[in-house]
């Protein structure tokens, strides 16, 4: 093994995860808080962690349907993260719009202006589905590394 | 009072942990739950309900061109798990499982769908195309099936006017 594979495979041990709010009214919000914070799914198990600064970040959750008013603010706080990072869109909201789809304030679906990598719909989704996405997105991490 | 924060922990300290094993082990996922649609096609009339009352707009009849049927979608990506459909179906064709697994990669987006053929049956005076309809649901309709239902059972609605107007002792003119 070179000094780079072993470095890599003792890397991958602990991504940091993120949050971005994109509209959303919440739900997917709490079922996120609610896999992180209590120790029932406790996502901490996976080795992630929640953090504060986009600048920290490896895995980025984004909930909500990227409404015309946070579009910018999105695509500003996704341009801090820094690559590798892995985008796991949560809830039927940033997928497809969800019951907001064809709204006037929501113009765009999430995957038409950032790569996204896993989806997990649900309205909420369940905290055992949430916590099936972010081990999908941790391998596809794994690969980026 | 005091005493019942002690059989609070002596649960715990029986029941061991309280964390889900879930993803290194079986999760526990109750019998109600509400998680990704099915349909029967043998048993849906393809009145449309499920798609009025959708409120993700996530269900889809097509009429297909050879008037065979409908073909019938629902995209998990934009349903609520709402049970409205199930609540409203006349025949239990579309119901919800209890299965949540639903995390996929963003390739497999469009493929997150149910797709079912829903055919129409045909009249056996007329051979016209109508909507099929489940004996089960006739039986609801018409009650006890008997010999003379069981002929009507079969005919489009237009024939079906015409026979029953026949047993009444009518004479139709063509």
């Amino acid at each position: 093994m070179s000094i780079i594979d072993s470095i890599k495979s003792k890397a991958v041990r602990s991504p940091w995860l993120y949050r971005i709010n994109a509209g959303s009214c919440n739900g997917c919000d709490v079922e996120l808080a609610t896999t992180a914070l209590i120790p029932r799914y406790d996502v901490e198990r996976l080795g992630c962690k929640y953090c504060g600064s986009p600048k920290h970040a490896d895995i980025v959750l984004i909930t909500g349907p990227v409404t015309a008013m946070v579009k910018d603010k999105v695509l500003r706080v996704y341009e801090e993260i820094p690559e590798p990072k892995v985008t796991v869109a949560v809830g039927i909201c940033p997928i497809s719009g969800g019951v907001f789809r064809g709204s006037y304030s929501v113009p765009i679906m999430l995957d038409d202006i950032i790569p996204v990598d896993v989806n997990v719909p649900g309205c909420p989704p369940r905290p055992q589905a949430i916590l099936e996405g972010v081990a999908m997105a941790l391998d596809i991490w794994k690969t980026r590394i | 009072m005091v005493l019942s924060i002690f059989k609070v922990l002596w649960n715990n300290l029986k029941q061991g942990p309280s964390t889900d094993p879930f993803p290194f082990g079986e999760t526990f996922t109750p019998a109600r739950l509400r998680g990704k649609v099915t349909i029967d096609p043998d048993s849906c009339v393809g009145c449309g309900v499920c798609a009025t009352v959708c409120a993700g707009n996530a269900i889809k009849h097509v009429e297909r061109e050879d008037g065979s049927g409908k073909d019938f979608y629902v995209w998990h990506n934009t349903c609520t798990f709402c049970g409205m459909c199930q609540h409203y179906c006349p025949t239990k064709a579309i119901r919800l499982t209890n299965d949540w697994s639903t995390a996929h990669c963003n390739e497999d987006k469009y493929k997150m769908k149910e797709q079912e053929f829903v055919a129409y049956a045909r009249c056996t005076e007329c051979n016209q195309a109508m909507p099929n309809m489940p004996h089960a649901m006739l039986d609801h309709i018409y009650g006890t099936p008997t010999k003379e239902l069981e002929t009507i059972y079969g005919l489009c609605p237009e024939c079906r006017r015409q026979k029953s107007a026949q047993q009444f002792g009518a004479h139709i003119h063509d």
